[in-house]
């Protein structure tokens, strides 16, 4: 039964594509055109595995409505020596869907698409602008890919990005019978339907139909949550020439430590004895690691460079001890290495690094997880985690790059998925206190101590190793509202421990900072740290997403001019919602003004309802940062 | 095999030249080593120790070729600059042109943690060379073992066979330099302009004859060689709202004047004066013989039917090239054909302005191309004709007594008015039956915007009343910008009271968003929630609801470029309050009015009350496009002005 629907679309689409789709824009639903700058009208993506090759078939049609889907219309497609384009071609059609011109692949730029920051990147990009001047057009286009692997399966995503509707789209998978797949539906309104095809393969296939364009909405979760996608990987697979097999992330993970991690890790005898010297006399494992980290860290830099079995595999530790600089494989392997020459054991990680926390999907083991590699060490009641990308960044701290997700060690008894360590609210702090004098004229003159804990501890990280002039000079950016800011003595120190705290002290001056008016002073009461509103959404669809939480407390202690006091009512806010709170206040005792201010954001996910609450939230926050003083003559 | 040979030539005579001055490969100092910083400029991170460069034109198997080769070394102070420890070289190498980077060397010279001093060559497997697109490609290493207190050291051999390429020579970088050096060698056959620019002067500049140094297959002749030196050069530190800091880099230009065949005698003037230019682009196939034969009469003759005056006519065709070639985001001052761009809707500047050149012409408006450089690529020289020095085109037509300046590369420019990238000092009118001319390259128009506010207070302690914008010239252009970035004017309308937070939007319209030429309105029918509730018998009001200044955009204590807007610029805005009968106004904002010198702009507020209305109003003006840095602290008063003045409040209260 399952096997004459699938046959029965085939069909139907088959006389489609032979010319008789008619594009006419005004055909469209109208419900498809709210937030939509394009619609996909029709896409059929044909996936086949066959003999060690992925290949693509990818069939397009988009109706561009306005100049904000000329991007959408940008015909993008990357490449590189083992994923080969065949065959590119297509037509513009105009409103009325009447052919106006034929492309092809001589029409189409070719560039290098390697990252600018990379060394190097096989990484190669064909691109066209179709265009006729005048909107709404339809541009319909196929081709196809070779990939020479079967490892990677690309992801189907119907609908990624912001401002694009999608009439229908399908994906098909074909492989042999006896081939065995594992994939993974998200968010997919209908399930897959499994069948033949006219030369015996199997087929998988998806389809959707009338997605709406999605708007960008603040504070949303990750989109992998919400979207729709299609995750395929094969059982057995061929990649560079080495074939492997697995089902779960432990043969994921044993396959990349004995294929492309084991035995690349041999050290010439001098740094071994280096290494042997360095840790001489320390007991502890941790103590030692951080020893051999340091070390590491002041020898070597970092380095982009995408090379080795599909960018999969680390340049040999022998390499990075000659040359000193290697990509984050290349000296999370050499940190290994220098571990293991002390007779550490240390595990190779597999995360996808960001600020956005992703996480490598419990239920579902594949390879393209991944952008990242860290170092993990499994000490007992006490795993640490190591970035070694970095010259600076203290021993056993993450940041805000890998921090809170699941990542995949590849251990020599395979592969293990562990949780990175996450900071709370009450560990990322910003903690300030002031000492401030206000003169007659309205200079402002003072102290004022800052500390950064957690994530919060690289704010001011730039200002480390920059001269003077160039600190006074950032400086001045950071506090924007304190204008004319003059850097008397400033002072940065940073305590690197596992939860690590940075101190800035600065002595300050700026004149005119309050002005005069009509015999009164005003001055902004909170120039140090303003939250700005943030924008409401209407008709929200999201969940509202806190990534991570914060908390920063001000307490800034004016000493009022002589002669003055303030006309204001006390500001008092108190606010408290499930995702955070905020006070602020100001108490005036005899020529003091003392002004504090806490505000605590909360991470997690909380319903699309709360959003409202949230623009209330900062805009509560908003004005109370706001607040300027206005002092009178006595 | 002959390629081989030559190769080993070339080395041999580089290296006797360049053992005069160029120090070798790899020496270094324990001094060198030691350095912790650079005196002259304690902020630095890294500075160049010696940089040298040397030039040659020499005759080889196949054609005249030029030969540079750079030679640098590098003092590493500290991990900030280890980037600089990343070389990627960019060499233009297409179809026509094929150059090439040979003899690639580095290493790098450290101390170690025990302060033994080692050298760590690079290893030329790790040596990566890429194509970039069909014009460019780049070679790309980093060199081995770079740690702070290091000195990294490279050089190379760039072969271009193209002796209109000559390399210049920049002396200035982001990082100082203590000595660097650039010495050329031009045989007589070939005449170059040499020109100086930046405000730094040259430590020493050396001219010798060397005889016979050029023989090629009977032809022979002697060579100038010329010996440029600068030393104890700072580093250029850019700053905000300055224009491309190539307009203020100390740098050596080479152009070729004039050739002379070596084989047949034949001399081909190259670029004496302007009249060559003119005569060459106005017979190229890129250039004015896509204007002169009127290649686009068919296409342009429906778009002008009807239209009875030139402006009417000159408006039509170009909304018409706007709409119907999209700009492909290349710059450049030639067409590959005005048709094909038409036919195909795409194509670069040269393509899209050339067209407009033609059409206008086609419809009968008298219009020439001007060719300029835009804000990025620096102003161009004035001293002698470089035809390189332009890569933009725009049009300028002709409508009686007036001229327009157009650039139809963005469907969003009104008629005569040009987009700031093109606000560059000066163009070049290229008439093609006149000789070519110089033309300023200025603002035609005003960056403005008009607001007004009038506003009712209700009895529930809400703002209610209309919010109207006007916006002028710059201002009206990138506010349609941002409109068309939205898919239609609701969704627009959606976003701005999504994003004003206490501001509701009950009623909207936008005027003129497709009248390019006419002001663009908007008038909202708002209300405001400033008070919460009428339950306090004194009310604090800052008048400045909307982009109130709070943070000075000027920090520096002394400036060293001019700002540069590109054109003068207003704000005026004006409340309107209507108060409930009972209130009266206890306190207002001070009048204020601070001008700039020389009529520069000005800040002016103003406050006046009557009964239950009062009205605030407030002006800031800067009538120019360009402020030179001694106008600097002016202009950082003038914003400490605007924000001391606009924290001030107005109070009212119930009448006791």
């Amino acid at each position: 039964m399952k096997r004459v629907v699938f046959l029965l679309f085939i069909l139907t689409t088959g006389i489609k594509v032979k010319g008789q789709t008619n594009y006419s824009a005004s055909l469209i639903d109208k419900a498809l055109l709210p937030y939509a700058s394009a619609v996909i009208r029709n896409q059929d993506v044909y996936t086949e595995v066959k003999d060690g090759y992925t290949f693509y078939r990818i069939k397009r049609a988009i109706t561009v409505l306005n100049n904000n889907g000329d991007n959408i219309a940008h015909i993008v497609v990357w490449y590189n020596k083992s994923n080969v384009i065949k065959d590119i071609k297509g037509s513009v059609y105009d409103e009325f869907g009447k052919l106006i011109k034929k492309f092809s692949e001589k029409n189409f730029e070719d560039e290098n698409a390697a990252n600018d920051f990379s060394l190097f990147e096989d990484s190669r990009v064909k691109h066209y602008i179709p265009s006729i001047g005048a909107y709404p057009y339809t541009i319909e286009y196929e081709y196809e890919l070779k990939s020479k692997q079967t490892l990677n399966i690309r992801d189907w995503d119907p609908n990624p990005q912001y401002g694009l509707a999608v009439e229908k789209s399908s994906y098909t998978f074909a492989c042999r019978p006896d081939f065995s797949i594992r994939y993974k539906e998200i968010n997919m309104p209908a399930k897959v339907s499994i069948g033949s095809s006219k030369d015996g393969l199997k087929t998988y296939t998806w389809q959707v139909s009338n997605l709406k364009a999605i708007r960008s909405e603040p504070y949303s979760p990750i989109a992998e949550t919400y979207l729709s996608a299609v995750k395929i990987v094969p059982k057995d697979f061929v990649y560079s020439g080495i074939s492997g097999l697995f089902s779960n992330w432990e043969e994921l993970g044993k396959w990349n430590y004995d294929k492309l991690l084991a035995n690349r890790q041999a050290l010439p005898p001098q740094t071994i004895q280096q290494v042997q010297s360095l840790t001489a006399g320390i007991t502890d494992v941790k103590l030692k690691a951080k020893k051999l980290y340091e070390y590491m860290q002041g020898k070597t830099s970092y380095i982009s460079i995408q090379v080795g079995i599909g960018g999969y595999q680390p340049f040999l530790a022998s390499d990075v001890d000659r040359l000193n600089y290697g990509d984050c494989k290349a000296l999370v392997n050499y940190t290994q290495a220098l571990f293991k020459a002390a007779g550490i054991d240390s595990w190779y990680c597999v995360v996808y690094g960001g600020s956005d926390k992703i996480s490598m999907l419990h239920d579902f083991a594949s390879m393209g997880q991944g952008n990242h590699v860290i170092l993990c060490l499994p000490i007992k009641n006490d795993t640490t985690f190591l970035e070694c990308t970095s010259q600076k960044i203290p021993f056993g701290f993450l940041g805000d790059f890998t921090d809170d997700r699941t990542v995949l060690a590849c251990t020599p008894n395979g592969g293990k998925l562990l949780h990175t360590p996450k900071y709370t609210a009450t560990q990322n702090i910003q903690s300030r206190k002031a000492e401030f004098t206000i003169t007659p004229d309205g200079e402002l003159s003072g102290n004022m101590t800052t500390i950064y804990k957690g994530t919060q501890y690289e704010n001011h990280e730039v200002l480390v190793g920059q001269s003077l002039t160039e600190q006074v000079k950032t400086l001045q950016r950071m506090y924007a509202n304190i204008s004319n800011l003059t850097v008397k003595k400033f002072e940065f120190k940073q305590d690197k421990k596992e939860m690590p705290v940075a101190t800035e002290a600065i002595n300050l001056n700026a004149y005119d900072f309050a002005s005069k008016d009509n015999n009164k002073l005003y001055f902004a009461l909170n120039p140090l740290n303003r939250q700005r509103s943030i924008k409401d959404v209407r008709n929200r669809q999201n969940p509202v997403y806190i990534n991570r939480g914060y908390t920063d407390e001000d307490e800034i202690t004016y000493t009022l001019p002589a002669g003055y006091r303030p006309d204001m009512a006390p500001l008092n806010v108190n606010l408290k919602n499930p995702f955070g709170s905020f006070k602020a206040t100001t108490v005036i005792s005899d020529n003091k003004l003392i002004y504090k201010r806490r505000i605590e954001i909360i991470d997690g996910t909380y319903n699309k309802e709360s959003y409202a609450d949230l623009v209330d939230f900062y805009q509560a926050v908003a004005d109370a940062d706001s607040y300027n003083v206005m002092l009178v003559k006595n | 095999m002959n390629k081989l040979l030559l190769n080993v030539l070339i080395f041999i005579s580089f290296s006797t030249i360049c053992k005069a001055q160029d120090s070798t490969f790899g020496d270094y100092t324990i001094e060198e080593m030691q350095q912790k910083s650079y005196p002259a400029d304690t902020s630095a991170h890294a500075f160049v120790l010696k940089e040298f460069g040397s030039t040659r034109l020499d005759a080889s198997d196949n054609g005249i070729k030029i030969y540079f080769k750079y030679h640098v070394k590098i003092k590493i102070l500290d991990s900030k600059a280890f980037d600089k420890g990343t070389v990627a070289i960019l060499y233009y190498d297409s179809d026509n042109t094929h150059n090439e980077i040979t003899d690639i060397r580095g290493q790098t010279t450290y101390t170690d943690d025990n302060g033994g001093i080692h050298v760590a060559e690079l290893d030329k497997s790790k040596i990566f060379r890429t194509t970039e697109n069909k014009y460019w490609k780049q070679v790309k290493f980093a060199l081995p073992n770079i740690r702070s207190g290091c000195i990294i050291e490279y050089s190379y051999t760039k072969v271009i066979d193209n002796f209109y390429m000559f390399p210049d020579w920049q002396f200035q970088d982001d990082i100082p330099k203590v000595y660097s050096e650039y010495r050329v060698n031009i045989p007589a056959f070939w005449v170059y302009n040499v020109m100086i620019r930046g405000p730094l002067k040259l430590t020493s500049s050396k001219s010798e004859v060397e005889h016979d140094c050029f023989t090629s297959r009977g032809a022979k002749c002697d060579c100038s060689k010329l010996t440029y030196t600068m030393a104890n050069i700072p580093a250029l530190i850019e700053e905000d709202y300055m224009t491309a800091p190539k307009n203020f880099l100390s740098a050596i230009y080479f152009n070729l004047e004039y050739w002379t065949n070596p084989y047949t005698g034949v001399k081909n003037k190259v670029t004496k004066e302007w009249k060559d230019i003119d005569y060459n682009l106005k017979h190229a196939e890129y250039f004015g013989s896509q204007i002169k034969k009127d290649l686009l009469k068919n296409y342009i003759a429906p778009v002008i039917a009807g239209k009875t005056s030139d402006m009417e006519k000159a408006v039509a065709v170009y909304s018409y090239i706007q709409k119907n070639i999209k700009w492909n985001n290349f710059t450049s001052v030639s067409s590959e054909g005005v048709r094909k761009a038409l036919d195909t809707h795409a194509g670069n500047v040269g393509d899209i302005n050339i067209a407009l050149v033609a059409a206008l012409n086609s419809a009968g408006i008298k219009t020439e191309a001007v060719l300029l450089s835009t804000r990025n690529n620096g102003i161009v020289n004035k001293l002698y004709p470089v035809e390189n020095d332009f890569n933009y085109v725009i049009a300028k037509a002709n409508i009686g007594t007036e001229t327009y300046l157009l650039d139809a590369t963005d469907p969003m420019l009104p008629f005569g008015m040009l987009p700031l990238k093109c606000l560059n000092d000066q163009g070049r009118v290229m008439s093609l039956d006149k000789p070519s001319y110089w033309i300023d390259l200025v603002a035609t128009q005003k960056k403005a915007l008009t607001s007004n506010l009038d506003l009712t207070l209700q009895p529930n302690g809400k703002l209610k009343g209309t919010f109207t914008t006007y916006s002028n010239g710059y201002e009206a252009y990138e506010k349609r910008k941002t409109i068309k970035t939205f898919n239609s004017v609701d969704e627009y309308v959606e976003n701005l009271d999504e994003k004003l937070g206490k501001v509701k939007i009950l009623k909207s319209e936008i005027l003129n968003l497709d009248s390019l030429s006419l002001p663009l309105g908007e008038i909202y029918d708002v209300e405001i929630d400033v008070f919460g509730s009428l339950n306090h018998d004194r009310f604090s009001f800052n008048p400045v609801l909307f982009d109130r200044v709070i943070a000075n955009p000027f920090k520096l204590a002394e400036r060293t470029y001019p700002v540069d807007w590109g054109m003068p610029s207003s704000k005026r805005y004006i409340l309107k309050m209507h108060l409930p009968a009972g209130y009266v106004i206890e306190s207002a904002p001070q009048a204020v009015s601070i001008g700039l010198p020389n009529k520069g702009g000005q800040f002016i507020t103003d406050f006046a009350g009557e009964g239950d209305n009062f009205v605030y109003s407030n002006v800031i003006q800067f009538n120019k496009s360009l402020y030179s840095p001694e106008e600097y602290l002016y202009l950082k008063e003038l914003y400490n002005k605007i924000i001391a003045s606009e924290k001030a409040d107005i109070v009212f209260s119930k009448k006791k």
